[in-house]
């Protein structure tokens, strides 16, 4: 028995120091900001603050990490453990980690973007023509792209889950490949720049877009950080925040914008340039949409608390606004 | 074996402590260490409006499908590649090459050819389970002692008897130990398989209960899905297996 509690002690004591030191250095780390980066046109202010070092120019002595990782949940985890500072996703991914108690807020919006669903099926022309083993390709359960397509189906049947069973959880570039095979993939709900690529094939048509399944003007991809992160390293976070308005201010007024991104993207300056003024892509710091979302997801059980208040979701929306009023008004005067 | 079981439940039973000591001391956010109490909620939780059975349901019997037919495919191989050299060599060299390589890795292949659904999953799980099983069955009638063989000439056994009467009996615990091995791999196949597969939502397993619960931010039901796979692990190990072997190579003299 001695032996036993000898050992329990030890595991006890190391765990402890540990941690310990793990705590330390995170206090300490105070030049450094990591940043979670996507694929997705979604994101191009983002890639722009990389491309024009917006952050280095404005704090030479910042040490800026960005971090490529797959999917929302990847990065959700990541901020958990404290690797990522700052990262970007749609609101119903955010709201879902919010309610199950993680402590983060949103910074501010970066884009409002088209999305579709798409088909490659002659006989589907609108939700009611799916039949029982037509399969939808979505990112993932609980994604903005399965909550509006139940909002969609919410308002068509009145039953939130009729497609969950036909359900294919894919990323985009497989669900696209998938969709063009045309087998076992019936409608992919597509963002950019999947969905313009699936929209100029012959054959895939758009059934549903993420306006109509909304009903109305949303966000699509909003910036996130913790709260830790806002409140002892609040001088980073004013430097990026500046950076972010810089970028949008860019990207809105500046033509070379598209120059500077096709390469990041892959594609030529003149593809870049259609897809980023696209009708519905839209670059701006105000968020749109996120009451409705509440609303839907609490209503039907994706959260458990409801009667958020904005300041408890959002870090400082009187800065957000205001900086977002003199990038109108700035580009109206470049309009003149 | 008294003995084992009660080492095990000291054991288990200190670890339990050590994790609910570790979630209570709040050293970190019960969203990353979420406590034994919060993880048997989940599991009693899921366990009660039914998903979970029909999800543990639904692994079991792709791994037993798959469990099956590698088996059967397997003893058709390696009793092939003991009576015939050429089949042997083709036998050994398909093993040599597709035995180390993660079913995993073949996933793109199988997505493109057999889609995302119940096929490929079985298609990772019969792959993971073959080449093990083939290889301990090759060295165990590779390692049958030679009187054996030469009894069976003495009573003018004919290919079939030999085959039933002596070689499969005679490399039965080879059999065993490559179910073994066969069985271990197969779950961690199937796991992953659906975690990355993803698959259809009414006919997902174990794996995707887990990445369900990790897309919705429930770290406690994560941890159920973790402690319903070791559980049945154990299950498995400890009383099919034990079994199995108490009633033949146990009773037969073969091992102690």
């Amino acid at each position: 028995m001695k032996k036993y509690i000898l050992i329990i002690v030890m595991l006890f004591l190391i765990i402890f120091l540990a941690s310990a030191c793990d705590i330390q250095d995170y206090a300490a780390d105070q030049t450094k900001l990591t940043i979670a980066e996507q694929y997705g046109l979604a994101y191009a202010p983002v890639q722009l603050i990389k491309e024009l070092s917006l952050l280095e120019k404005a704090d030479p002595s910042l040490e800026v990490e960005w971090k490529q990782l797959s999917n929302t949940t990847a990065i959700r985890e990541a901020m958990l453990a404290g690797e990522v500072d700052i990262a970007f996703m749609a609101i119903p991914p955010f709201l879902i980690a919010r309610d199950k108690g993680m402590k983060w807020k949103i910074i501010s919006g970066l884009s409002e973007s088209p999305l579709g669903l798409m088909t490659n099926r002659e006989y589907i022309n609108s939700l009611a023509d799916f039949k029982a083993e037509d399969r939808i390709a979505l990112p993932q359960p609980g994604s903005i792209q399965h909550i509006l397509l139940s909002m969609a189906v919410e308002r068509d049947f009145a039953e939130v889950n009729k497609f969950d069973d036909q359900l294919l959880t894919m990323n985009h570039p497989d669900a696209m490949n998938a969709l063009l095979a045309g087998r076992e993939v019936s409608a992919h709900f597509a963002s950019p720049p999947y969905l313009f690529l699936e929209s100029k094939e012959k054959g895939i048509k758009k059934i549903l877009s993420g306006k109509e399944a909304f009903g109305g003007e949303f966000t699509f991809i909003v910036g996130v950080s913790t709260e830790e992160f806002y409140q002892q390293q609040s001088k980073n976070y004013k430097v990026f925040l500046e950076a972010l308005t810089e970028a949008l201010n860019f990207i809105n007024q500046q033509p070379q914008a598209a120059d500077i991104l096709a390469d990041n993207y892959n594609l030529t300056a003149a593809e870049m340039k259609e897809y980023l003024n696209w009708p519905g892509m839209e670059f701006t710091s105000k968020i749109k949409g996120l009451e409705e979302f509440l609303a839907f997801m609490t209503a039907e059980g994706y959260l458990k608390e409801n009667n958020y208040q904005r300041s408890e979701l959002i870090f400082t929306e009187e800065l957000v606004t205001e900086k977002k009023e003199t990038v109108l008004e700035g580009a109206e005067q470049d309009g003149k | 074996m008294e003995n084992k079981y009660r080492q095990r439940l000291v054991w288990v039973t200190v670890l339990a402590l050590f994790w609910q000591l570790t979630a209570w001391s709040g050293l970190f956010s019960d969203l990353i260490f979420p406590g034994l109490d919060q993880i048997f909620l989940a599991l009693l939780k899921s366990l009660k409006d039914g998903t979970l059975v029909k999800q543990i349901a639904f692994s079991l019997s792709i791994i037993i499908q798959g469990l099956i037919i590698a088996a059967a495919a397997a003893l058709i191989l390696a009793l092939t590649a003991y009576f015939s050299k050429y089949a042997d060599g083709l036998i050994d060299t398909l093993t040599a090459l597709a035995h180390p390589l993660p079913g995993i890795a073949l996933m793109p292949l199988i997505l493109i050819w057999f889609g995302s659904g119940k096929t490929a999953i079985l298609i990772v799980i019969i792959h993971s389970v073959l080449w093990p099983l083939i290889l301990n069955l090759s060295t165990g009638f590779n390692s049958i002692p030679d009187i054996y063989t030469l009894i069976a000439k003495n009573y003018r056994l004919n290919k079939l008897e030999f085959m039933f009467k002596i070689l499969i009996p005679a490399s039965f615990p080879y059999f065993i130990s490559g179910l073994k091995i066969a069985w271990a791999r197969s779950w961690r196949a199937l796991i992953s398989a659906e975690m990355l597969f993803g698959a259809i939502n009414s006919l997902g397993g174990l794996g995707w209960y887990i990445f369900q619960k990790r897309v919705f931010f429930d770290l406690p039901g994560v941890f159920a899905g973790i402690i319903v796979i070791i559980f049945i692990g154990v299950t498995v190990e400890d009383f099919i297996f034990k079994k199995l072997e108490t009633n033949t190579v146990r009773k037969w003299g073969m091992l102690k």
